[in-house]
């Protein structure tokens, strides 16, 4: 390659190295100076039975929301995909939506939703379904409503690129030699779009594994996700052991994806490697 | 725009000769690392400005934040760049076990004792408190029944529904004793013991099933109280007033609130010591000045003679008014400062359990 298309890398290269490495070298610092090199805050966060419990319910409540966006969000991006693309647009553009207004907002407006005098427990009670208002707010059932509503929106728009990238023809070509409808999309479609609905996954994943807006205002007393413990920890001041928190959430979650990637294109995407 | 510039301008040419002269006299300036913002601009208006005009003493305030590093920092160097600190209550306590302050004066400082003991202590003031008070929605609460003490909040029998606490050890420790039965003067006697500990904890066992959420924001307690999610909580006291202003019938027990002061030092090794002790004196034992400023950011010093300058219906709603101070207990920094890596964890377990 010539020397020009590489110019092109520089803004991003050093807005990355500035932006993300030069801060994640900071942390690594807090995390092993304290303030002499030692491997305390590690050993405190590794030998500590309340930390480790904390980092594995959030590694299953991010796997579990990710999952749940990838059930509900593939179908949504294949109903769009095969919709007249004169619809497309405007189905997409109401996919979308949610997504311009701030976590924030929307997690107060759950709150709104689910609470005691809440629109829910008011129509379960109007209805007769219910006597006394159902707790809905602030227990593990919120968590997982809310994450889910402000992440599906990516998962669909992941799924739906990658949906799009398929050529027509190919399904078309296995229904005009025999495949049923079911079939076709089992053996041609579905397989084509597993990377774009793996690479879905793990996008929904590494943002669940940073969460802490949510369980902090809808979840139970259980709730807590690492994200929580990150922001106690700098509210104490105790900013080094809050690097080590933010260090082990950053390895897991790369760990994690390689893993992802590397079982995904063994078993999963084999015929386009083929292909090639 | 032009015409307002030139005019301060003029104005300030004229004041100059006073100032200069006062300049030449002292030509003193002490640095003070503060908050900066809203209350940087009020402090500018209430004490920096008329200091300056009484004394020549010139005021250079810092917005600052992560003062212990910062702190640690210049007593390595040995070379302290702030004359003066706004600390909060853990800041404070850091600095106090490090020897980073001056010991203060106080015959000097406070030389009329217009100040409490409580506010006065070895190596710095208290400039202004808040309070973690327990807030009741009035409509909800049974027949001719009203909360007067954390016991009652304790109470599900007689005061039955949803209830919130923050999810802090600090200040939920100290309730569960009080609601134990124990005196505020005693908390922390209790507290300093494994037993104590052991008590709160378990005191803390019996009111964690009815407490629906735990909050981690001082907007959510305020929140909560006016959708009807619960009907006690614990909360600041500011947020309280400000919900009672907007006409949702709430009211606020002073009995049993954590007071949390907010202080102020001298760095050890300033050069202007007699200067930092006076402008102290200025900020914190003017009754008059301490009013405006309680009138206007509503952390209230504690001055004697403070609420002589404001009016009553204003003054019962602060922290420091005498029928509301009687009742409370002023959070421990010290405690809290050695004490809270090992409490914290211990309250996260509890949660989790």
């Amino acid at each position: 390659m010539s020397i020009g298309p590489r110019l092109t890398l520089v803004p991003a290269v050093a807005l990355a190295l500035l932006l993300f490495a030069v801060p994640v070298a900071f942390v690594l610092r807090e995390a092993l100076f304290a303030p002499d090199l030692s491997l305390a805050h590690f050993e405190r966060f590794f030998t500590r039975g309340v930390y480790i419990a904390v980092f594995e319910k959030t590694l299953a409540v991010s796997a579990a929301v990710s999952t749940i966006c990838l059930l509900a969000g593939y179908p949504m991006a294949l109903f769009i995909v095969t919709r007249p693309p004169r619809w497309r647009p405007l189905l997409l553009f109401l996919v979308l939506v949610p997504l311009w207004m701030s976590i924030l907002v929307r997690t107060y407006a759950w709150m709104v939703v689910l609470g005691r005098e809440g629109i829910v427990n008011n129509l379960l009670q109007w209805l007769g379904l219910t006597d006394a208002p159902a707790t809905l707010l602030f227990t593990t059932g919120a968590v997982y409503v809310a994450m889910v509503q402000i992440l599906l929106p990516i998962m669909v728009v992941t799924c739906y690129s990658a949906m799009t990238e398929i050529d027509p023809g190919l399904v078309r070509a296995a229904r005009v030699f025999g495949a049923g409808p079911f079939r076709a999309f089992r053996e041609v479609f579905l397989p084509l779009s597993l990377e774009g609905a793996v690479t879905g996954w793990s996008v929904t994943f590494i943002l669940s594994m940073g969460f802490f807006i949510v369980p902090a205002l809808v979840g139970g007393r259980k709730d807590m996700l690492l994200g929580n413990m990150i922001v106690n920890q700098v509210g104490q001041g105790n900013w080094g052991f809050a690097a080590v928190m933010a260090i082990v959430l950053l390895a897991s979650t790369v760990a994690l994806l390689g893993l992802v990637r590397l079982v995904a294109s063994r078993f999963l995407y084999s015929p386009r490697e083929e292909q090639a | 725009m032009i015409r307002t510039t030139r005019r301060s301008v003029l104005a300030a040419a004229a004041l100059l000769p006073l100032f200069a002269g006062a300049a030449v006299a002292e030509d003193v300036e002490l640095t003070y690392a503060g908050s900066g913002g809203g209350l940087a601009q009020v402090m500018d208006m209430l004490f920096d400005k008329p200091f300056t005009e009484k004394t020549g003493v010139r005021i250079k305030p810092l917005a600052t934040t992560d003062r212990v590093s910062a702190m640690r920092a210049m007593m390595q160097a040995g070379n302290p760049i702030w004359d003066v600190a706004e600390l909060t209550p853990v800041e404070y306590a850091t600095a106090s076990l490090e020897g980073w302050l001056e010991e203060i004066d106080w015959a000097a400082v406070d030389p009329n004792n217009l100040l409490p003991a409580d506010a006065k202590l070895k190596d710095g003031g208290v400039a202004a408190t808040y309070s973690t008070i327990l807030a009741q929605r009035t409509d909800k609460l049974p027949e001719g029944k009203k909360m007067t003490s954390w016991a009652d909040f304790w109470d599900v029998a007689t005061f039955p529904g949803p209830r919130a606490l923050q999810d802090s050890v600090l200040d939920n420790l100290e309730f569960a004793l009080l609601a134990d039965g124990v005196a505020a003067k005693e908390v922390y006697a209790v507290l300093s013991t494994p037993e104590g500990v052991d008590r709160a904890f378990a005191k803390l066992d019996q009111i964690k099933p009815h407490i629906v959420a735990w909050w981690t924001a001082g907007a959510q307690p305020v929140q909560m109280l006016s959708d009807g999610e619960v009907n006690y909580t614990s909360a600041w006291n500011g947020r309280i007033t400000q919900l009672k202003k907007e006409g949702v019938p709430v009211e606020a027990v002073w009995n049993g609130g954590g007071l949390k002061p907010s202080y102020v030092g001298i760095l050890k090794g300033t050069k202007h010591k007699a200067e930092a002790q006076q402008y102290v004196s200025f900020m914190i034992t003017d009754p008059v000045r301490s009013a405006e400023f309680a009138k206007m950011v509503a952390y209230p010093g504690m001055v004697k003679g403070l609420y002589d300058h404001m009016d009553a219906e204003a003054g019962r709603e602060l922290p420091t008014y005498p029928e509301n101070l009687a009742g409370q207990f002023v959070t421990d920094a010290v405690f809290w400062a050695k004490n809270m890596d090992a409490l914290q964890e211990r309250w996260q377990e509890w949660l989790l359990d």
